[in-house]
């Protein structure tokens, strides 16, 4: 076995050396394009799905949402649970807000949008929205009657529905908003983008304004947890669920609906792109060993014939296949980690999620690897033991 | 050494039956230097081939050494083929990509020698069919008969019981033929190597202890 391995290479090292190199590098390059492809298409829906969770994390509910109980619209007197949880080392920030479903108007137009109330210092503990701001400012604990909004409800700063926007609003401007029976003014303090049209349709206004336009005190729609980075999300909601908590304690996937959708599609499109590459990979190796061994059919016969086993020929073209795999994965996977990755974490592809760098991790590029590379082997085997177990006579003197 | 018996080949040809041998009885033995003559179609190629396990015949029996090599497996037959046969084909038949010593030293390979072993066997063969200077050059940078001088040198190696040779001279000018009837020649006498070799030429027969005629698939003469 091992003594048939070693004529195997030495003859697949040989036709590779001695042979058409022109062939070997055009080969290698058709393959490493594919392996590219592979992990490239991977890497960048990697990327989007990873930008759409962060979205989400970032811009919207931070790790851990508390919801009220069973049967109840509100959280009451939420300070003393804000407390209790900010005590845990793995609690970052917390923050506790009020939601409605309001409309706002400005001048002869008015769109539909939800409205959160938020305290402005904890808020930021948990997202990022005041680092969004393209213009104006973000609203400080003491401003009443103020707002901000995403470029979707304002309009401008290209925003991907300007149709259904403000149309143009700008920092300064007053909108009318109505919550229920309660109608109010405010003036804009600051507009926001995430890049992602989801996020950048809210408006945020100081949870004093929110609650007066509910006439509520105390209370609270969600509590919104942000986590040391690593810690486990299912894990923390175990614990806080431990220490006597009765409201509803969820993790940000829980919140994921449309996202989550979008994500598996992208997944099933990446694994459909997966199997075309493996595909292409195919055909190529059964392509250019085919027409090797098409060649060669005279020379293989003679082999046979003077004694050299079937197994031997066989591993032989495999073995070339092979290299050729483990050249295009390696150039792949070093023009992947040193070029293209590198490049987009300095330029990063805009997507309609926001800015999305490359997100490849090894394991999933060397999974790539593997399969390329059995496919490489499969194609070459395929052919070559057909050929060779073809009979003796036709091989050589067969026309 | 060998020995056919009613040795029968039939081909098909879609619904004809083209008999190729008919009954042929042959019997070499140690150190002779046989030449298969007789015109095209008689059955020449068929009955080397049958004798150096190449094909199958129809029926009838082949015994190398007293054993009756057609019920070996092919694997068995795959192993007698590189240890105990050679073969020189009309055309070089070398691997292009292999050197001349490369084309011998992948024989030795594949018996299990190592590396040095195999290196040092094929060149002294090479040097043998007198190659000796040209052992590293490819099979294009070489003359016809320098090629199939590297043939008999791969065919060698295996120090087998006996060459089959099947017009190993077609291709090549009268001056190459002479070399390489030489070098069979030269190999039956000194290492009383056995030699079975198709030929067309009447010329070659002075080369040869023997002679054996097809005619239509049946023994015409021998002398
Ligand atoms: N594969 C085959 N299928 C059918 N008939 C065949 C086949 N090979 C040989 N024959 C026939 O068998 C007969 C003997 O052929 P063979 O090749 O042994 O002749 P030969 O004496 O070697 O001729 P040549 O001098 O032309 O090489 C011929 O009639 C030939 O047509
Ligand atoms: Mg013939």
């Amino acid at each position: 076995m091992l003594q048939e391995f070693r004529v195997s290479f030495f003859l697949a090292y040989e036709y590779l050396t001695r042979g058409n190199k022109g062939i070997s590098l055009f080969t290698i390059f058709l393959l490493t394009l594919v392996f590219l492809q592979l992990v490239f298409f991977s890497a960048i829906l990697g990327g989007v799905t990873e930008k759409f969770d962060s979205q989400i994390i970032d811009y919207q509910t931070g790790n851990i949402i508390i919801e009220p109980k069973e049967n109840e619209e509100y959280i009451e007197d939420y300070d003393g649970l804000l407390r209790k949880i900010n005590a845990y080392p793995e609690v970052i920030g917390i923050t506790a807000r009020t939601k409605g479903a309001g409309k706002i108007e400005y001048e002869d137009r008015e769109v539909g949008a939800t409205i959160l109330g938020i305290d402005p210092d904890d808020e930021t503990t948990v997202t990022k929205i005041d680092s969004a701001i393209v213009e104006g400012d973000f609203i400080s604990k003491l401003d009443r009657g103020e707002i901000i909004m995403g470029r979707e409800l304002s309009g401008g700063y290209g925003a991907l529905m300007e149709t259904r926007s403000l149309g143009g609003l700008e920092v300064g401007d007053t909108v009318t908003m109505t919550i229920g029976p309660a109608q109010k003014d405010f003036r804009v303090k600051g507009i926001y983008t995430t890049f992602f049209f989801l996020s950048d349709s809210s408006a945020y206004i100081n949870k004093a304004d929110m609650d007066e336009m509910l006439g509520i005190e105390n209370r609270a729609h969600e509590i919104n947890i942000k986590l040391e980075p690593g810690v486990d999300e299912e894990e923390f909601r175990t614990t806080l669920q431990g220490t006597g908590i009765n409201e509803k304690i969820m993790v940000w996937t829980e919140f994921t609906g449309i996202i989550e959708m979008i994500t598996s599609t992208l997944s099933k499109i990446r694994d459909i792109l997966n199997i075309i590459g493996l595909l292409v990979t195919f055909v190529i190796i059964f392509v250019v060993i085919y027409v090797n061994i098409i060649n060669r059919r005279k020379q293989i016969g003679v082999q046979k014939a003077i004694g050299i086993d079937r197994n031997v020929i066989i591993g032989s073209f495999v073995l070339q296949a092979a290299f050729y795999a483990f050249c295009d994965i390696m150039a792949g996977f070093i023009l992947m980690q040193y070029g293209i990755t590198p490049a987009t974490k300095a330029h990063p592809l805009w997507f309609p999620v926001g800015f999305v760098t490359l997100q490849v991790s090894n394991n999933e590029a060397l999974f790539r690897g593997l399969l390329l590379f059995s496919a490489a082997i499969i194609a070459s085997f395929i052919p070559t033991r057909r050929l060779v177990d073809k009979d003796l006579l036709e091989l050589i003197w067969g026309g | 050494m060998i020995r056919t018996t009613d040795l029968t080949k039939t081909y098909l040809m879609g619904k004809v039956e083209v008999p190729a041998l008919k009954e042929v009885n042959i019997s070499i033995r140690k150190g002779e230097f046989v030449a298969i003559m007789g015109p095209s179609g008689s059955g020449k190629s068929t009955l080397l081939r049958i004798m150096g396990l190449l094909d199958n015949p129809t029926a009838g029996t082949v015994e190398l050494d007293g054993m009756d090599v057609l019920k070996l497996s092919d694997r068995e037959k795959v192993k007698i083929r590189l240890t105990e046969l050679g073969y020189v084909f009309q055309e070089y038949a070398l691997l292009p990509e292999l050197s001349g010593l490369k084309n011998v030293y992948l024989l030795l390979l594949m018996m299990g020698k190592t590396k040095k072993e195999s290196i040092k066997e094929a060149t002294d063969i090479l040097v043998k069919v007198g190659l000796g200077d040209r052992i590293h050059h490819m099979p294009h940078e070489m003359s016809g008969g320098e090629q199939q001088r590297v043939a008999v040198a791969r065919a060698l190696v295996a120090d087998p019981k006996i060459i089959f040779a099947d017009e190993p001279c077609a291709n090549l000018d009268t001056g190459s033929s002479g070399q390489i009837l030489e070098l069979f020649k030269k190999l039956n006498r000194e290492l009383d190597q056995t030699i079975v070799m198709v030929t067309h030429e009447e010329w070659h027969t002075k080369y040869v202890d023997r002679v054996i005629k097809l005619k239509d698939g049946l023994i015409e003469k021998e002398y």
